[in-house]
């Protein structure tokens, strides 16, 4: 089977996903179809409010109770960290990271995720944290689960979380899904499979034995970079 | 480049819960004139997509709303033309982005607002070809009854012919 891979891309097309990559059915009536209007980073007033002002509590970033139940999600618990870096290596402080994902069992609590895998009902799946000033995140959640999906014969999700970036501006905004390192679901996946080949690693989440704590939790890590916070120094765009 | 740049995803079906749970999410503390924008989210084949996300962005003020049944979404914020100006001679606008399951990768767009002369000297609306600029210049909605929220309408078109523009900032 052939896969029809569009030619509009928003980005770097070496490194970001055409809109239409039709093994994902979902992009064949949604993709732009007519090209970008390409614009200079340098006449745009990158505005934003930031994203200090998010109310974030530390219990958020724990996946594993934040239900507030009680009790705590069943499955195999795991820390989630890594750092939100900008494309020169720079630190992002201050951004709102989001994860939200499927349980141990590979079942959203979503009210449109209905096949039978089992609610946990200690378990929201949602969580949020904000970069420390070195750019860190961290997590304690339960690895999810593979699920079921209806864009093919047979078609299954490979164990994801998915992770929403927000930085300062819109330019530091970017939603994503990371994966977990030898999973063979990987190279079925049409989603994981639109980002170009030589990409596609870094959406994966390395097991880390530094990370990992005894006689508590297995460790992964994952860095994220984002563009977009390269071409005017910060203290230059303050007063907006 | 040192570092190499992390590859989008969709936002997929599931979103709503993590994103969108919380209205203490939308500021909208800043002064000046509040405006209503209402429109709809349409794919390739004129359905309203009910799965995707806006967010709003501008200096003092962010909103994310999900669309409804119908592609129909509906959010509140400052009119640009009464906020504190920025530096530049750009026209009143608010920054777009859009998510949705089936988007690789997040869209770009702005909204316009008809009689700003500005708008013929605005640096990114120059470089959108004349034929398609209508689509980022949202049309007056039919309510001004309240003088205080002034109401628009900005219908977003993913695919087609009348396809909204959307923007590659680099
Ligand atoms: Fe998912």
């Amino acid at each position: 089977m052939t896969t029809t891979i569009g030619e509009i891309v928003r980005g770097d097309a070496a490194v970001f996903p055409p809109y239409l990559y039709d093994a994902y059915r979902a992009t064949i009536l949604r993709a732009p179809l007519l090209p970008m209007v390409e614009v200079p980073l340098s006449i745009v007033d990158r505005q934003g409010p930031g994203a200090a002002w998010f109310p974030v509590q530390p219990i958020d970033a724990d996946l594993t109770r934040n239900a507030g139940m009680g009790g705590e999600a069943l499955g195999q618990r795991i820390i989630l960290t890594g750092r939100l870096l900008d494309a020169d290596g720079r630190p992002v402080p201050d951004a709102l990271v989001e994860v939200w994902q499927a349980n141990a069992a590979g079942r959203y609590i979503h009210k449109n995720d209905q096949w039978p895998g089992p609610l946990d009902p200690n378990f929201l799946g949602l969580g949020r944290c904000r970069t420390d000033a070195n750019g860190a995140y961290r997590f304690l959640t339960v690895r999810p689960g593979a699920y079921p999906w209806k864009n093919h014969e047979n078609a299954w999700r490979p164990a994801h979380v998915h992770f929403s970036v927000l930085g300062r501006m819109w330019s530091e905004r970017m939603i994503t899904q990371m994966y977990f390192a030898d999973d063979p679901m990987l190279s079925l996946d049409p989603i994981y499979n639109a980002v170009p080949e030589a990409a596609r690693a870094r959406l994966v989440a390395a097991y880390a034995h530094d990370v990992t704590e005894s006689q508590w939790a297995l460790g992964w890590r994952w860095d994220i970079v984002i563009a977009g916070s390269t071409s005017t120094p910060f203290e230059e765009r303050g007063n907006a | 480049m040192s570092h190499l740049l992390t590859p989008s995803q969709t936002v997929g079906p599931y979103f709503h819960d993590a994103l969108l749970g919380c209205d203490a999410f939308i500021s909208a503390e800043a002064p000046g004139q509040r405006v209503r924008i209402v429109g709809t989210v349409v794919d390739g084949a004129g359905e309203g997509v009910p799965d995707a996300m806006i967010e709003a962005w501008q200096g003092n003020c962010f909103s994310r709303v999900g669309t409804g049944a119908g592609g129909i979404f509906e959010f509140t914020t400052i009119h640009p033309s009464s906020a504190p100006t920025d530096r530049t001679t750009a026209a009143p606008r608010i920054d777009l982005v859009i998510f949705a399951r089936g988007l690789l990768n997040h869209l770009v767009t702005r909204i316009y607002f008809p009689d700003e002369h500005s708008n013929e000297r605005d640096p990114v609306l120059r470089l959108v070809p004349p034929a398609r600029r209508a689509t980022l210049i949202a049309q007056r909605g039919p309510s001004h009854a309240d003088a205080r929220e002034a109401t628009y309408r900005f219908d977003i078109v993913l695919q087609g012919g009348d396809e909204t523009v959307f923007f590659d900032v680099r």
